[in-house]
């Protein structure tokens, strides 16, 4: 396929048609055109008969999950999900960190092809976004999606098989990237003959999810339940189209390249932080998400602009310049969405900060729902081409790509398992004092890494535009920040390691806790 | 946690989200209208108009159309003004040439037998060897104007040399000028007469091609530049077998030898940067050195650069033969030579230089990272020379003539003179 003026044209209109979707939607928010629920609304969508006496007639927004038998029903699949997102959250991590430290110290693991540090970065990579973080996400997703349909989750046993499916592709994918087979691009170096059973294990996840929604017993979709579906929907497209082979070739497949690997972010694991964040943030708190309304604006915006964004890390490239315009226009578009999701989320904290101590699950999810709005409001200011002239093919842009998947994503979906543990297996952490530095590790960890890869990296570039410097002079200024890069990173690892512990410490310890919820609160 | 008094705001574990109805901020609708106008704004301005170095790219699409619509008859007056200004300084201003030196093109033989069609394939892709034109031997040092010269100049030279200057009736249209660029524009010079007598039919004799007879001075040297050792890479594998350099990697041939040794001694000695060389220059003894630098001082190969960096080639000329006093540059070939061919042996040849190669030295030069140049002269040139004006003169000098081989016996003579390790650095 050729990318010729009239799909350019096309494409385009895609621009004007999103902006023309979004005017309509908020000119019938505006003039109430959109049905609304309201308080008597809840009443009726929440019948007395469908829950039976687990509804509470005069308290409309309390739904008992557990009485319900709702939770124990996903509990297993959601365990499995997490026991194996962390196991990859450990072993992406150490790898990150090891091709962190081969950086500034080239020599240390030089003998062995499979831990050099263009083996070990791409393992790393893989590892946590198709490991840890998509996993992780599904859990949330798993454990989310029944309670706010209040219905049981569909086939579970096909759930398992996914996992069983996943588990093994990507194992069996790590271990030829470590060996040398890979498919040559970033985020598709999986061999697409391995992609087979991963295609296949995420085939095992959409049915049931989509059985569990069409089963469901409320009429009014919580806006968690349209970020987990989108991406539950989204995702597998993607992943099948990038991973064909034999398709695109030559600019056009850094095109599709690049417009997969950014819609991975975007429309995968976005979706499930920003879906996640939704519900816990007022379930914790125990009030309602500022605006409905704005619910509309941020998810529907999101799913307009983001699929043209991708393309910005191709500017400069041989590629048509209004492409790259028009993925430079849809990035910048995306500051709507994400004021909106702010505005609803971060009202509903802001407002009742005494939950953020006590409830340290809360205090990973907010913390990740504001790097959420950090994170895009950075990604649409670099992909104008002023700024990327400068950050582009430095490391100030692999500081925002953590910003975005290590502390949005994977933060909320930390808090996310240590709310939902308890809860699943009826036990406490056996560990509460190692929640708490896990936390500060990250924080500090992140920090650190943060902030000596966006000097450095700007440092770097600068060094790199200056013709009069020769280009060794843009690595050596490099190293002090690589070593905090590494520092940081260390942190950050052993704050997972912490997670893992009380994981395993959590799976030997007897029952302990009451699943009953009238003696439970939310913000424990 | 449990020791804790519980907070009495904490919920109910059956609390399940829901949203409020509000109605969406007002500064949300202002955020989403502008942005909405930035973006209109952004792709109607900027789909087409990016800078590709100076020039934006609708400038180039202007340019390149503009040329194209002028497919008329050539315009002889005009032919006859560019030939004033790029070929009357070696053929002479009536195209009769200089004995011995630069051949004659009014009532040449050479011209009467291939026609406008001929002039044109030459002009686009010099001459790199020796030939002969009306029985008289010459040199054939012609560059190639391909890269500076549009289809319709090349047309108007063309049809000017051939009409003007000889009888011949028959002219050269610029589309015929871009049918002939397409299949010869990228080739290398004509090998001399050799090289012409496959383009022209019934050419008088012509000396041999000269490729066969540059063969290495000893076996050793030419080991060093086609395979290389454990230790020295082979010249040829990033300076090319014709030592015509590409991008950043220079031109060697045709350079001073004296030159040559100095800068392998400097990288030996790390008074010149750059660890590829440095690596190189170490597994040299100074006796490989000297040949290597005779070497390539008399080989003779036609130019592999061309104008690349997107630089005014009216700017690089003026800096290059006048040089620009309001920032003290002075020109460049008051050192370098006229037509930058070298002034041995301290001045190394710059014409049909790489461009990338100049403007990166240029701005090493202005760094400081470069600073091995007799009396420090090249530190403040670098330093007064802002990115344009770089890229400017290396891409006019790319368009210009490589300089000749050095004479073997002249290259004797020098042997003495090469710095060994006692250089003029500074």
């Amino acid at each position: 396929m050729q990318i010729t003026e009239t799909l350019g044209l096309l494409l385009a209109l895609s621009f004007v048609i999103s902006l023309l979707a979004l005017t309509i939607l908020i000119w019938a928010i505006a003039n109430k055109q959109v049905h609304t629920p309201d308080a008597d609304d809840a009443r009726t969508i929440f019948e007395p008969g469908e829950g039976a006496d687990i509804d509470y007639p005069d308290k409309p927004h309390h739904f008992d999950t557990a009485r319900s038998g709702i939770d124990a029903n996903s509990s297993s699949v959601v365990m499995w999900l997490i026991a194996a997102a962390v196991f990859w959250l450990i072993y992406g991590s150490l790898h990150g960190l090891a091709a962190s430290l081969e950086l500034h110290l080239p020599d240390l693991m030089s003998g062995t092809a499979q831990m050099t540090f263009g083996r070990m970065r791409t393992v790393h990579l893989n590892s946590v976004a198709y490991g840890w973080a998509s996993q992780g996400g599904l859990a949330a997703v798993c454990w989310i999606i029944p309670r706010i349909f209040r219905t049981n989750l569909r086939m579970t046993g096909l759930l398992k098989v996914g996992i069983v499916l996943w588990n093994i592709g990507l194992a069996a994918g790590v271990l030829a990237i470590a060996n040398g087979w890979t498919d040559g691009l970033e985020w598709l170096e999986i061999p697409w003959q391995i992609d087979i059973i991963l295609a296949a294990g995420a085939a095992c996840f959409v049915a049931p999810l989509i059985a569990t929604a069409k089963n469901r017993n409320v009429h009014h979709i919580y806006v968690s339940g349209w970020y987990f579906l989108a991406g539950v929907l989204w995702f597998p497209v993607l992943f099948i189209v990038a991973n064909i082979p034999g398709v695109h070739h030559g600019v056009e497949q850094a095109t599709m390249n690049w417009w997969y690997a950014h819609n991975v972010l975007g429309l995968w694991l976005t979706p499930l932080g920003v879906g996640t964040a939704y519900y816990f943030i007022p379930k914790i708190i125990g009030k309602p998400v500022y605006s409905y309304a704005l619910s509309l604006v941020g998810f529907w915006a999101l799913a307009l602009f983001y699929s043209q964004v991708g393309i910005h890390h191709l500017i400069g490239g041989p590629v048509p310049t209004w492409l790259v315009t028009l993925s430079v226009v849809h990035s910048v578009m995306m500051f709507v969405p994400v004021i909106a999701v702010a505005i609803n989320q971060h009202v509903t904290v802001a407002s009742n900060l005494w939950a953020l101590k006590e409830s340290m699950p809360l205090r990973f999810i907010s913390f990740g729902a504001v790097m959420y709005t950090l994170a895009s409001f950075q990604g649409s200011i670099e992909a104008l081409r002023s700024v990327n002239t400068i950050t582009h093919f430095t490391h100030y842009t692999v500081a925002h790509a953590h910003l975005g998947a290590y502390a949005f994503v994977s933060l909320v979906l930390m808090g996310a398992i240590y709310q939902i543990v308890p809860r699943a297996t009826g036990k406490y952490w056996p560990f509460p004092r190692m929640i708490a530095w896990h936390f500060w590790l990250n924080v500090i960890g992140f920090a650190v890494y943060f902030f000596s890869l966006t000097i450095g990296g700007i440092l770097q570039g600068l060094a790199q535009l200056d013709a009069t410097k020769p280009f060794a002079d843009s690595v050596i200024l490099l190293k002090p920040y690589l070593e905090g890069r590494s520092l940081g990173g260390g942190l950050m690892t052993l704050g997972h390691v912490l997670l893992a512990i009380n994981l395993i410490a959590i799976g030997f310890a007897k029952k302990t806790r009451e699943t009953e919820t009238e003696n439970m609160v939310a913000a424990e | 946690m449990t020791d804790k008094k519980p907070d009495p705001r904490r919920p109910d574990e059956t609390f399940e989200p829901f949203e409020e109805t509000r109605r969406i901020p007002w500064p949300v609708y202002s955020i989403a209208i502008a942005l909405a106008i930035w973006g209109v704004i952004m792709l109607v301005q900027t789909s087409t108009a990016v800078e590709v170095a100076d020039k934006t790219q609708k400038e180039v699409a202007k340019e390149d159309s503009t040329k194209l619509a002028q497919a008329a008859a050539p315009d002889l007056d005009a032919g006859k003004t560019l030939f004033a200004d790029n070929c009357a300084t070696c053929h002479g201003d009536a195209g009769e040439g200089v004995a011995g030196a630069f051949p004659p093109l009014h009532g040449s033989d050479v011209v009467k037998l291939g026609g406008a069609k001929a002039v044109t394939h030459i002009v686009m892709r010099g001459i790199g060897g020796k030939l002969n034109v009306n029985g008289d031997g010459y040199e054939g040092q012609m560059p190639a104007f391909g890269s500076v010269l549009s289809d319709t100049e090349i047309s108007e030279i063309a049809s000017y040399v051939a009409t003007g200057l000889n009888d011949d009736a028959k002219t050269i249209s610029a589309p015929e000028v871009a049918d002939i660029r397409k299949v010869a524009g990228d080739k290398d010079p004509f090998d001399g007469g050799a090289g012409l007598a496959g383009l022209i039919n019934d050419l008088p004799a012509q000396p041999n091609s000269e490729a066969a007879d540059q063969g290495a001075d000893s076996e050793r040297v030419a080991r060093l530049v086609g395979q290389g050792t454990d230790t020295v890479w082979a010249c040829a594998s990033c300076h090319g077998d014709k030592g015509e350099g590409i991008e950043t990697v220079p031109r060697l041939a045709g350079l001073p030898a004296p030159y040559l040794a100095k800068q392998l001694h400097d990288f030996q000695r790390g008074t010149r940067f750059n660890d590829s060389m440095a690596y190189v220059a170490k597994g040299l003894s100074d006796r490989e050195i000297g040949e290597l630098a005779n070497y390539y001082a008399s080989m003779s190969s036609p130019s592999g650069a061309k104008p690349a960096l997107q630089g005014d080639l009216k700017r690089g000329a003026q800096l290059a033969k006048q040089g620009d006093w309001s920032i003290g540059v002075p020109a460049c070939f008051t050192c370098h030579g006229p037509s930058g061919v070298g002034v041995a042996p301290n001045f190394p040849g710059i014409a049909a230089q790489q461009p990338s190669y100049v403007a990166h030295q240029l701005a090493m030069w202005a760094g400081g990272s470069r600073h091995n140049s007799p009396l420090g002269l090249m530190a403040g040139i670098g330093k007064a020379l802002n990115d344009s004006d770089r890229r400017a003169v290396a891409d006019y000098l790319a368009s210009l003539a490589p300089m000749p081989a050095m004479d073997k016996t002249e290259l004797a003579a020098m042997e003495s003179n090469i710095p060994v390790r006692e250089g003029v650095d500074q």
